[in-house]
This record gives C-alpha cells, structure tokens and sequence, in this order.
C-alpha cells in the first residue's frame, strides 16, 4: 500500500467513522438497561423463592394467610366430588394506558391431598402477590411514569388427566422487549404428591445422559435449520453444559417427559422459550418405574 | 455476595458504555429494535454467566466478546430472511452519505469489520481487540491489514466499474 493509498484510507475511514458516530442511540436507553438488570435480578430471586418453597411444601402446611377477596373466591367455587379442576383467580389487573398488568393465579380444587392443594394454592397466591409488589415498586409513581410498561403473569394446563395434572405458570414483563420464564408444577391426583424430576429417577444419572441427548439435538437442529442458535459447542462463552437437578419440566397426556428452559438461557432471546420432549427409550433404564413416562 | 458486587460493577460499566455498545450492535443491523434486542441478548447472559460465579477479569473485552457474539447470533438467523429485510436495507443505505465506503464495509466478512470498528472508531487497542475476538495480536495486526486492503480494492472496484 502506497503512502497516498494509506493516506486516502484514513481520510475515507475518518468519514465513516463520523457515520458511526452519528448514530444517535434512544434517549431512554440509559432506563431500558436499569429495567433489564433489575428485572432479571426479581426473576432470579422468585425463581429461587418457587423452588424452595416447592422442595418442602410439606412443612408449610397450616397457618396461610390469605387475603380476603381471595378466600371469598374460594367460597364461591362449588366443589363437586373429587373432580380436581383449576380455576383462574384475577389477582390484579392495571391499565392506565402506558403502565399494564394482569395476575392471573391458578387455583386447584378437589385433589384428595387437601394439605397440598392449600399449600399449592398458597404458593401460587403468594408468587402472584410478590410479583406484583415487585412490579409496583419498579413502576413507582406511575404518574410520572414514561414510557410503557407491561406485565403479564397467568397460567396454562399443560396436561390434565385422570392421573396426572400439569400447571405452568408464566411470567412476561414487557419494559421495552419481553422475557418470559416458565414454571411447572406436576401433580400425582391419585395420589396426591408432586411429582419433582429427581423423584422419576432411580439415581442423578439421568442429568448426565439427558444432558448429552440435548447437546446432540441442539446440534442437530442448528445443522438442519440455520435460523435456530443454541448455544453449545467450544465457540460459545457460556455454552449449555448440562440440565439442573430441577430442570423445569412437565409431563404430558402421552407420558413423555418434556424439558422446558426459560428465554435467555440455552439460546438468544428470540428463540423464545424452548422445550424438548425427551425420548422414552433414552431414559426407561433410568425411571423408577413406567407409571408416568412411557 | 461476590456475584452481587459483580452485578453491579457490570451495570456500572454498561450504563457508562452504553452509547459504544448500541452503536456496535446498529451498525450490523441498521435499525433500532433490532440494535436493541441484541444488546439485551447480550446484557442477560452477561449477568447470567455472572449469577453463575464466572466472573470477568477485564469486564470490556469480556463483555465485548459476548454482545459480539449476540450481533453474529442475530445476522445468522436473519440471513433466512433476506427478502423480507431488502427494503429495510435499502432504506438504511440511504441514509449514509458515503454510499460506497459504507457499502465496502458492510460487505465485509464480519469480523473484519468488527476489528475497523473497534480499532478505528472505537480507538480501543490492538492488546484489547485480541482479548475480545480470543486472537493472537499479530494476527489482529495481519487481520486489519487486510481489511484496510479489502476495502481499498472494493472502492477501486466501483470506481473502475
């Protein structure tokens, strides 16, 4: 490259420079951030807050404290025999145009373990009510709130049948761009237990090969369609190594395990929440026995 | 409680260099929404990798190798939809008054252009761009060399047309 070359390279490249500087980045940035580091610090610590609570809900038995609108709903709910049902309860609902929520909270009737579906019931109710105080924080006075502001929390049955029942519940919070995690609760009618993943199996194996099973299919996706990214392999910063203990999971009406992961953390963020059934073959060494997944 | 003092030595770079770290995003995907979603991508692992006890020794370049990543994420899955995103793009070029150079330097492989970015307008050094791209700094050397000389050729290209 000559001298001349190098100096009209410069010249040209100090042009595009004051393209890149011209820019302009959105004035509400600075609060878009603020918004997304402390939402993801909230949903961590519900997160946290669900699984212990559903790691020993026996203790919990007793002593709940409802609210009194809520216990009213309860009292209108006609409870016929042992129909297990779930009812949706309207926690909250705001709109005030910019600023928008709405709390849905599920609500189990009829499961012979009454113990449980009080101590379920509770869960959910207290769930809902931290989430909602955390958003009316985050909004703060809303009449001096600029900008929109979204959330969205509720539920669907995954599954329902004679034996088994499977709740996820969802939040969406929409400052700016949305996030969503899911959480799942199954449920044994019958007998009157929540079945949780580690119980399914004989011993922690089983976080291993489904492990290598994931990694093998996300692969194989992100081969057979270019428009699907996960992260795996020795490129990423942070690849997906292996499932939790209590990976997020449900089973569904075909008795086969489904895995479920939250946005952000197996893939970018518009690949959404992901889920995938796993096959029974793979793990029917594993399963302490075939009542709920074949 | 390390994690928490880390959260916030993170949210402190990231609201100070916000400006830098749009504007690496927009300029390979030329419109706000989309600048945005990827610089989220990015913000969320970043914490996530955190919360998770992997802590940065240089947060910069650590946290420019992971939006740098989300920008490829996002152009991977965007190439499915080139027909849709052609007016877009049209649009966008019309934007920029150095037509061609500008078109020189997207059409770059888009590492390269990430080494004229964060080299020229970002003034960050060659040691820095290194660590961020997990190269060697004589290849970093070799790398831009050739992307001065790619976007030289390609200007002659058009000129000569």
């Amino acid at each position: 490259m000559s001298k001349d070359e190098l100096i009209k390279n410069n010249h040209s490249l100090s042009d595009l420079k004051q393209d890149f500087f011209a820019i302009q980045p959105p004035e509400r940035l600075e609060k878009r951030i603020s918004k997304t580091i402390s939402w993801e610090i909230i949903k961590r610590r519900t997160k946290q807050y669900a699984s212990v609570f559903s790691l020993c809900f026996v203790l919990f038995v007793g002593g709940l404290n409802l609210n009194e609108s809520f216990a009213m709903a309860m009292n209108d709910v006609p409870i016929i025999g042992a129909i297990v049902r779930v009812l949706s309860f309207n926690f909250a609902t705001l709109d005030t145009g910019n600023i928008t929520a709405n709390v849905e909270t599920p609500v189990i009737t009829g499961l012979t373990n009454e113990a449980l579906e009080e101590t379920l019931n509770a869960k959910y109710y207290d769930e809902s009510k931290a989430l909602y105080e955390e958003f009316i924080k985050e909004v703060g006075d809303p009449s001096s709130f600029e900008g929109h502001m979204g959330f969205d929390t509720g539920f669907v049955v995954k599954t329902d049948t004679e034996e088994l029942l499977s709740i996820g519940r969802y939040y969406v919070n929409t400052a700016g761009s949305s996030s969503t995690t899911f959480e799942y609760d199954t449920i044994d009618k019958k007998e009157g237990l929540v079945i949780t993943l580690p119980s399914l199996f004989k011993d922690q194996t089983y976080i291993e090969v489904i492990s290598n099973y994931l990694i093998e299919e996300m692969q194989r996706q992100m081969k057979e369609d270019e428009g699907k990214i996960y992260w795996v392999g020795d490129s990423e910063i942070e690849p997906f190594e292996r499932i939790e203990e209590n990976q997020d999971f449900y089973i569904s009406a075909e008795h086969k395990l489904v895995l479920s992961f939250d946005k952000y953390t197996i893939a970018p963020g518009y690949m959404g929440i992901i889920e995938f059934i796993i096959p029974t073959e793979l793990i029917s060494e594993l399963l302490v026995s075939d009542k709920y997944i074949r | 409680m390390k994690s928490k003092e880390y959260t916030k030595q993170l949210e402190e770079y990231l609201l100070e260099k916000r400006n830098a770290h749009f504007r690496l995003a927009y300029s390979y995907v030329k419109n706000d929404e989309d600048a945005w979603d990827i610089l989220q991508d990015a913000i969320v692992k970043a914490l996530r990798a955190i919360h998770k006890h992997q802590y940065p020794e240089y947060i910069n370049s650590w946290f420019y190798r992971i939006l740098i990543n989300a920008c490829l994420d996002f152009l991977r899955k965007r190439k499915r939809f080139i027909s849709i995103e052609e007016t877009d793009l049209e649009t966008a070029i019309d934007h920029y008054q150095d037509l061609d150079l500008q078109q020189a330097l997207d059409n770059l492989p888009t590492e390269l252009k990430t080494i004229i970015i964060l080299r020229y307008f970002e003034d960050q050094k060659i040691g820095d761009i290194a660590k961020i791209l997990d190269l060697n700094e004589n290849t970093v050397k070799t790398k831009l060399y050739r992307s001065l000389k790619l976007l030289r050729m390609d200007l002659e290209e058009t000129i000569y047309e």
